[in-house]
């Protein structure tokens, strides 16, 4: 009795009061008629009513069931950074394979060594070569500038033995000048006019 | 705690082998029988002796916050982190080193890196981006870095300019007091 006075009170919550003479009023909608018509006992009522409650919430559980995985939906995987360790290839059996035995430990720490070794190796030879390079350079820069050096110095030269020997012509000349000067104008000699501009304005 | 795994094990001496010329050594059986293995505890690693950590194995992971030499860290991603817990070892066996002058001591232990001007020697024949210890001029090492030129470029190198990166200095014991062993 119990259940169904609960179950009948549930159920006329939603339905605003039409519940408790609904049971033939109900004779309206089929389903509850057939079911009343069919049994007449309790028994079925209570089954038709808990049909009912759990069909509403069945829906609601469905709904919220379809929850899609990524995998499902195709969407493509996260960029993120896998960890040594973490991949593993299919196949193999789980957990980690641990290295504690001199062989194995002695195996690895060869090549690794090697592998130093030779990139340490390479690094220097790079370097040795950078250096003769850089060397060769400096050496063949050096030489450009004491060519460049040396071919100033030609030109200062040429260029100062030019002057002297037309220095030494400029001077025999001007001793031919003064003399003449010297004979035509006599003893005083004339002071070289001072030029001075002038500005003069035009009268109105 | 746990043995490393082969990949691990690559990661730690592929990080070792750039400071040290002799890695044999390391793993090389002792007088007693006993010999020296790596274990892995919270992400860090230790090189310990056989004995020892067989011993380590009544206590509980948790309750174990340290044996034999802490060398490092490994990092989320993979790689390895050396401290300068590790610096005994790698001075031991160093392939490249520096010396340095007393006046440059106290930077280099401030977190600062080797100038030129601090340098009172170093090892011939060293490329760039070698790692490298650095010593004090009575031979005591004081950390170790990653030269910044080859030993013929920092030649030509004003005063000024940085010969070694610094990676791990004996300030830390100081400065990183609270992580270096947990955290």
């Amino acid at each position: 009795m119990a259940p169904t006075r609960t179950v009948k009170n549930k159920h006329a919550g939603p339905k605003s009061g039409g519940k408790p003479g609904g049971g033939k009023s109900g004779g309206s909608k089929t389903g509850a008629g057939v079911s009343k018509g069919k049994g007449g006992k309790k028994g079925p009522i209570v089954a038709q009513q808990m049909k009912g409650k759990p069909n509403i919430a069945g829906l609601d559980k469905k709904k919220k069931k379809k929850v899609y995985t990524a995998k499902e939906l195709g969407i493509p995987e996260l960029n993120m950074v896998t960890p040594v360790g973490v991949t593993k290839p299919k196949g193999k059996k789980k957990g980690k394979v641990f290295v504690d035995d001199r062989e194995s430990m002695n195996t690895i720490l060869a090549i690794v060594q090697a592998e130093k070794e030779g990139a340490i190796e390479s690094k220097l030879i790079k370097a040795r070569q950078m250096e003769e390079i850089r060397e060769a350079r400096r050496i063949e820069a050096e030489k450009k500038e004491a060519e460049r050096k040396a071919k100033l110095e030609d030109t200062k030269e040429a260029l100062r033995k030019k002057r002297k020997r037309d220095d030494g012509k400029k001077k025999g000349d001007d001793d031919d000048v003064n003399i003449k000067e010297m004979a035509s104008a006599g003893t005083k000699a004339a002071k070289p006019k001072s030029v001075k501009k002038r500005v003069s304005f035009a009268a109105e | 705690m746990r043995p490393l795994t082969d990949a691990e094990m690559k990661t730690v001496l592929d990080k070792l082998a750039n400071y040290m010329s002799d890695l044999k050594s390391l793993i090389a059986p002792l007088e007693d029988g006993d010999r020296y293995v790596f274990r892995l505890n919270h992400s860090r690693v230790y090189y310990v002796k056989l004995s020892i950590a067989n011993l380590a194995t009544s206590i509980s992971r948790d309750n174990l916050l340290s044996l034999g030499t802490c060398l490092g860290k490994m990092t989320k991603t993979g790689k390895f982190r050396l401290h300068i817990t590790a610096l005994p070892i790698l001075a031991q066996g160093a392939r490249h080193k520096i010396w340095v002058k007393e006046n440059g001591a106290q930077p280099f232990l401030y977190g600062s890196n080797v100038v030129k001007a601090h340098v009172g020697r170093w090892s011939e024949d060293c490329p760039e981006h070698q790692g490298c210890v650095v010593l004090s001029m009575s031979d005591v090492p004081l950390g170790f870095g990653v030269t910044a030129r080859s030993t013929a470029e920092a030649r030509r190198l004003d005063p000024t300019g940085i010969v070694c990166f610094r990676q791990a200095d004996c300030g830390e014991y100081l400065r990183d007091e609270d992580t270096l062993f947990a955290g």
